[in-house]
């Protein structure tokens, strides 16, 4: 577990993080959100021990945040960036001899980790000659040829297409069932709703929200419910009467019908479900959860509305 | 420290897999060699063999001189008076190259005057001025002295007065090793420059492309600068030996098989000649120069103390110097910006120079001791005292010189690498003084 204790950070006068406190659980994927300029580059930088804080501590396992623990994580920048002159296999053994293994163990986890991505064959190419998504897939072996425990990435699906999104989401979560942390920076809410489990989100350097991405979806709900049906428009009128109002329906054929309805006033799901029983051949009812994009925008905009107050 | 070596066998091996390093390597050393055979072989572009026309119509030199005393020599004699405009259009002398008048004022004015087509080669004028000067010679001494030739020529040499040091009055310290310390010291502020220039270049390589980013998460900034500064200046050892062993080895194939008659006295041979004057010519003319120059090279300097000591002054001075091209290198928001800033680096090394100036003409004054210590030239001066010899105690003070340059080059190290820690990670800045020193006070 890292524990992230009252951190502060500042660039001149600008305060870039705010005593910030929280924790990150081991064997999770963790997402760190926030708009730009929020502070989460300055975070990461110093979970990474690239820049100091100005106050606070940060431990790792009870013990606070030092060299040793260089070996224990791997580092996906959002700035990419290697040597062009270097071959992707010269590149990796060096990086993960940085990372503290021998020659032997770092060039054995390098052709490991080549064959995995199928891209053995690039071994030998200079990194110059790659393109931006090949460039994009050494980077994220050079993040973890070294067998970190906790992995942190920023913006780790950015410049690849679909399949190899998919090829990295896979990987981060056969990592998560082996044990590994991984701390994970992205605009992409798509994939923090798809594989991480706690996240939080930060504004104008300040924590505003930390939970399980599935409370956070339930804190910000709107009442909205997803209705699969068979039988016909009026009854389902009836049915919903002045408690729910309908937004939008979508004809199935068969008189199947797929509604999506919000609920007014106090009323719950129970009482959609009490409505509906008897009037309509039901097929599915479920409460439709925002999405994290849209959670995200929710509680910056209540930040933002609080701040202007 | 660990991450230092892995970092410095990276550049290495970057060096190492670049073309154009690699042809540096051996392009370098051949360049510097062609020039020097090119000296040696076209130098002396002159006539190198001639048919010399003697007017002799008092015959002054007759029985004394004949045509086989030089292959390359052939002389002629006239008995009547020839005017220059006669030699020159006539067509019974255009078969000679020169013309040598000997009238009956020789013996008075003591002037001779050779009349060429062509100019002579260097080596073909000293075979005439040897021949034609010392026959002469022996005529005059004949008619007007009571003495022998040998006696006559031990007083004819004209009075000399040397400037000596009272403190060296055997003259051991004369200047012509200093300039071999200064030669040392020259290719110390050479490489300086060069390889300088390559570490400011290649940190602000790694600063433009973000790799910085990824591998200060794994090292400490201060091993990141000193692994680069190691790197390239093993490089620059490896340049500095591969070049020093070429031009060596060039330079004596040149002179075994080449050019061994330019620098081989026994090449006179079709002169006859006595020990004495063969003695005598080797320290009169272009070749005593070269003799000097070996005397100088293989007797005079101890290149067993020497060369230790360059490579240590080079060490540290690399040291010492490349801590501020790396700061600059990581503090300068682009590349062309930080080379703005390298302008007073490239002041302060021809301060070196002209210390070196001053430590060859004035060893004992007072600046040539404060250059000494200073850490920007002591390398220089301290290679020249090196290159003249010292006695035991003076060399404390190159020790003392050599301490508080270690001192300096881990001072500034420690310096560069706070600039480099606060520096590295700031992009698309100009930079000026005022960010150098809030840097500077910044943990």
């Amino acid at each position: 577990m890292i524990e992230i204790n009252q951190i502060s950070k500042s660039f001149d006068r600008k305060v870039a993080l705010d005593e910030l406190s929280f924790q990150i659980p081991k064997g999770q994927i963790f997402g760190l959100l926030g708009p730009n300029g929020a502070g989460k580059t300055t975070l990461i930088r110093i979970l990474n021990q690239i820049i100091l804080p100005d106050n606070g501590t940060i431990r790792v396992e009870g013990k606070l945040l030092n060299e040793s623990h260089w070996k224990n994580f791997g580092y996906l920048p959002e700035e990419r960036g290697l040597y062009k002159s270097m071959k992707v296999i010269d590149m990796l053994v060096f990086l993960a001899k940085l990372r503290g293994m021998s020659n032997y163990d770092a060039l054995k986890n390098t052709n490991y980790w080549l064959d995995k991505f199928d891209i053995k064959e690039w071994s030998n190419k200079y990194i110059a000659s790659l393109s931006k998504g090949m460039s994009q897939k050494v980077q994220f072996i050079a993040a973890v040829v070294h067998e970190p425990e906790y992995l942190i990435l920023d913006e780790p699906l950015s410049g690849f297409d679909p399949i190899n999104v998919e090829l990295i989401l896979n990987e981060l979560k056969f990592m998560k069932s082996e044990g590994k942390s991984i701390i994970l920076s992205t605009h992409n809410m798509q994939s923090v709703e798809e594989i991480c489990d706690d996240v939080v989100l930060l504004h104008k350097s300040k924590l505003i929200a930390s939970d399980t991405v599935e409370n956070l979806r339930s804190s910000v709900k709107n009442g909205l419910f997803s209705i699969r049906f068979s039988g016909n428009m009026i009854a389902l009128a009836n049915a919903l009467w002045t408690d729910f109002e309908l937004l939008e329906t979508k004809e199935l054929g068969n008189n199947r019908f797929q509604v999506l309805v919000r609920k007014r006033g106090e009323r719950t799901f129970e009482d959609l479900i009490n409505n509906l029983m008897g009037k309509l051949t039901l097929e599915a009812v479920e409460e439709k959860l925002p999405s994290m994009q849209e959670v995200f925008m929710s509680l910056i905009t209540k930040e933002e509305v609080l701040h202007a107050e | 420290m660990r991450n230092s070596l892995i970092i410095a066998q990276r550049e290495l091996r970057e060096r190492l897999e670049n073309r154009s390093f690699i042809a540096m390597l051996f392009i370098g050393p051949l360049l510097i060699l062609a020039f020097i055979y090119f000296l040696l072989q076209f130098g002396d572009q002159g006539k190198t063999n001639m048919k010399v026309l003697i007017v002799d119509p008092s015959g002054l030199l007759e029985n004394k001189i004949s045509s086989q005393e030089s292959k390359a020599l052939n002389y002629y004699f006239y008995d009547d008076y020839v005017e220059i405009a006669e030699f020159k259009d006539g067509k019974r002398f255009q078969e000679f190259d020169a013309m040598i008048e000997l009238n009956e004022k020789v013996l008075i004015n003591k002037k001779v005057f050779l009349f060429y087509r062509e100019a002579p080669s260097i080596d073909l004028k000293m075979k005439l001025k040897f021949e034609v000067e010392r026959r002469v010679e022996e005529v005059m001494i004949e008619q007007f002295t009571q003495l022998s030739v040998n006696a006559f020529r031990q007083i004819k040499q004209p009075l000399n007065i040397d400037f000596r040091s009272v403190y060296d009055p055997k003259n051991e310290a004369d200047n012509s090793s200093s300039w071999v310390g200064f030669f040392f010291g020259l290719i110390i502020l050479f490489f300086i420059s060069l390889f300088g220039m390559t570490v400011l270049r290649g940190i602000a390589k790694d600063k433009s492309n973000r790799v910085v980013e990824l591998m200060l998460a794994s090292v400490k900034s201060r091993d990141m600068m000193l692994g680069k500064i190691l790197g390239i200046g093993w490089a620059a050892l490896l340049q500095l030996f591969v070049w020093t062993l070429l031009v060596g080895l060039g330079l004596v194939i040149f002179k075994s098989f080449f050019f061994k008659d330019i620098f081989d006295a026994s090449s006179f041979e079709g002169i006859q000649m006595s020990e004495e004057v063969k003695n005598e010519i080797l320290t009169n003319s272009s070749i005593a120069k070269y003799n000097a120059f070996i005397d100088l090279i293989y007797h005079r300097i101890n290149f067993w103390v020497m060369i230790p000591h360059f490579v240590l002054l080079f060490v540290l001075s690399y040291l010492f110097y490349a801590s501020f091209f790396s700061a600059i290198g990581a503090t300068a928001g682009t590349e062309s910006d930080g080379q703005q800033f390298v302008i007073p680096i490239f002041v302060v090394l021809m301060v070196s120079v002209y210390a070196g100036y001053m430590s060859v003409y004035w060893p004992d004054s007072q600046l040539a001791h404060l250059f000494l210590y200073l850490p920007f030239t002591s390398s220089m001066v301290n290679l020249i005292n090196i290159s003249n010899g010292f006695a035991i105690g003076s060399y404390v003070e190159t020790l003392f010189s050599i301490l508080i340059l270690i001192v300096c080059a881990w001072l500034f190290l420690s310096i560069a690498g706070r600039l480099y820690k606060n520096g590295i990670l700031a992009y698309g800045h100009t930079l000026r003084l005022r960010n150098l020193f809030q840097w500077l006070k910044k943990s």
